[in-house]
Formats: C-alpha cells, sequence, structure tokens
C-alpha cells in the first residue's frame, strides 16, 4: 500500500466531505473508489473500517473516516481525515443555515436544490451499486448480492432498523464464510 | 445557552444514536420541548440545512448549535459531531490480528453488502421528494449512470446538476 502524506490526505478527505452529497452512504462508496485508485487501502482493511463503523455510536461516516485514516496513517490520519472532511462542511453548514429562509423565498434557488437533490438520489443508487460491484471476486457474486437485496427488503419492506439488519448481515456472514 | 451545557446536551444525542438523524428526537426533547432553546421551525430549519449541503446527514447537528448558540454553539456542535467517531480507534486496536481471521472478513464483508442495500432503501423515500418532474428524472439517470459507471466524480455530476437546475429555471 502506498503511504501518502498528511497533506495529501486531508486534501482529499476535504475535497469529498464539500462535494459528495445524500449523507454518508455516497461519500464512503467515493472514498473508497479514490482508495483503490490511490492505493492507500486494501479491500479486506476497507470492509473493517465500514462494517466496525456502523457499529460505532454517532454518525457512521466520520467513524469510517477516523478508521480509513488510522489504518493509511495512525493517529495523525485518523484526526486528519475527520477534522478535513467535517471543518469545511460545517462552515457549509453555518452559512446554509442562514441561506435557508431565503432559499425558501427565491425560485431560482429552489430550482437549482430540486435539480442536486434528484441527483444525490442518482449517486445513492449509483453508489450502491458500485460498493457491491467493487466487492464481487470473479465468479463470486451470490453472496455480494444476495445479502445487499437481502438488507434492501429487510429494511424497506419489513421494516428493520439498520442496526438490526447489520446485526443479521453479519450473523449471515458469520455462517456463509468466504469460499 | 451555555456552550458546554450545549455540547454535553448534543453529545449526549450522538453518543446514544447510530446514524445521522437516529439522534433527532433526543435533540427535539432537550432542545425544543425541555428548554425551549429552539422552536420547532428552527430544528427543521437546521435537519433542511444539513440536508441540502454536502457532508453526512448528521451535520445537522453543527446547524443546531449554531441556532442555539451562535458561532460558539455551532463549535459545541462540531465538537458533538465528532467526538464519538474516534470511539473507532481502540475497537480496532482491540481487533487488530482478529480481523485478519477469515470468519471475522467474512462478517465485514457481509455488513458491507448489507451496507448497500441499506443506502438503496434510505435513497427510496428521498426519491419521492425528490423525482417529481420529467428534468428531475433525467438527472436521476445520468447521475446514476455516471457514478456506477465510476468514470465521473462526483463534483461534476453535483455541479452538472445544478448547471440543469439553473438552465431549466430560465427555460
Amino acid at each position: 500500500m502506498a503511504r501518502p502524506r498528511i497533506a495529501d490526505l486531508s486534501s482529499l478527505f476535504a475535497r469529498v466531505g464539500v462535494t459528495v452529497f445524500g449523507g454518508g452512504d455516497p461519500t464512503i462508496a467515493i472514498l473508497q473508489r479514490e482508495f483503490y485508485r490511490r492505493d492507500w487501502l486494501s479491500p479486506e482493511k476497507f470492509a473493517i473500517a465500514f462494517g466496525l463503523a456502523r457499529l460505532t455510536p454517532g454518525t457512521n461516516v466520520l467513524a469510517f473516516c477516523a478508521a480509513a485514516g488510522w489504518y493509511i496513517l495512525e493517529l495523525g490520519g485518523a484526526l486528519a481525515a475527520v477534522l478535513a472532511i467535517t471543518i469545511p462542511a460545517s462552515v457549509l453548514v453555518v452559512w446554509l443555515t442562514r441561506a435557508y429562509d431565503l432559499t425558501v423565498h427565491y425560485r431560482l434557488a429552489q430550482s437549482i436544490a430540486n435539480a442536486l437533490l434528484a441527483a444525490a438520489v442518482g449517486t445513492m443508487i449509483g453508489a450502491a451499486l458500485l460498493l457491491v460491484r467493487s466487492q464481487c471476486k470473479s465468479g463470486r457474486w451470490l453472496k455480494p448480492v444476495a445479502i445487499s437485496i437481502g438488507a434492501f427488503l429487510l429494511a424497506f419492506l419489513v421494516k428493520l432498523t439498520p442496526l438490526q439488519v447489520i446485526g443479521l448481515a453479519a450473523v449471515a456472514g458469520f455462517f456463509w464464510p468466504e469460499s | 445557552m451555555n456552550v458546554i451545557v450545549l455540547y454535553l446536551l448534543l453529545v449526549k444525542a450522538t453518543l446514544t444514536s447510530f446514524s445521522g438523524l437516529a439522534s433527532l428526537p433526543m435533540v427535539r426533547n432537550d432542545f425544543v420541548v425541555r428548554r425551549h432553546a429552539l422552536t420547532d421551525r428552527q430544528l427543521n430549519t437546521a435537519v433542511a440545512a444539513g440536508r441540502i449541503g454536502p457532508g453526512p446527514i448528521g451535520i445537522y447537528v453543527v446547524s443546531v448549535g449554531y441556532l442555539a448558540g451562535g458561532v460558539p454553539g455551532a463549535c459545541a456542535g462540531w465538537l458533538a459531531m465528532i467526538t464519538p467517531a474516534f470511539l473507532i480507534i481502540p475497537m480496532l486496536r482491540f481487533l487488530g490480528a482478529r480481523a485478519e481471521h477469515p470468519r471475522a472478513r467474512a462478517v465485514a464483508r457481509a455488513v458491507l453488502f448489507a451496507g448497500a442495500g441499506l443506502m438503496a432503501s434510505a435513497a427510496v423515500p428521498l426519491a419521492r421528494d425528490a423525482i417529481t418532474n420529467p428534468l428531475a428524472v433525467g438527472i436521476f439517470i445520468a447521475s446514476f449512470l455516471l457514478i456506477a459507471s465510476a468514470r465521473v466524480d462526483s463534483l461534476w455530476v453535483m455541479l452538472g446538476a445544478a448547471l440543469a437546475g439553473l438552465i431549466a429555471f430560465q427555460v
């Protein structure tokens, strides 16, 4: 694995923090692509960081960033990742809080906000597909596809909470080991 | 509101939830119902500001902090948002070598696949609100294809969508 400078790591997280819309899941999917492209994190460590982040209290994507930063550059990496992904986005959200009342009254701002929301949905679903596809090794697609579709159905139709779905997936993974 | 109290109330909410908006009921109970530091309308503004901007959905606590205590309050909200994230480091250290065990890896990968399913399920209610006209359908399909093909950075997808919204308004 390549070992980046802390400035490069911070730059990536800051850029993703202010350009990826739709919440934590698309952010993780985009980070995954960037990590693999730069050879900063192995798929195995990515999966561990992702899984543990789901079990950590608070905002999952920030726990994921701390874990990924930790794997890449230890404690300095974890701090840099979390600070870089949250500080610019937090400044922006304070500005948006002040501007929100204005956007409600301006049709131009509403038109742009609606377009961004539609793109955020497309990004989320595209990122979900990318996440599964990137983990499918040659010919071994059944487990990724079965678990991801099962999780979708349990959350959407059965209305289980994310934590319950993750727990069931962990049990399924335990009894359905890698071949 | 005192900044330390603000931080403690918000970190209590973030430490006892496991996803972005799951802390909202506790935040509402503390800030709107019990302490009257915010109104429901202000809380809605905080959630909306968190959703229309980039970054995690849980970032709305920064907005809550700002509305309750100005810029120092926003800093308290930011600190409350990031504090729980660092709990993952002792978990990683504890797991260490165990994480390389084939069964542990199988569990982690299964959780990852479930995450993809959860992401798709979270997108459905958002899609109902967002995809309400032909332009939105076009933007949704284009964004999906560009991201799924892994060829285009999401920054360009979002800038393209904003441009489409701007052009649609002018036409």
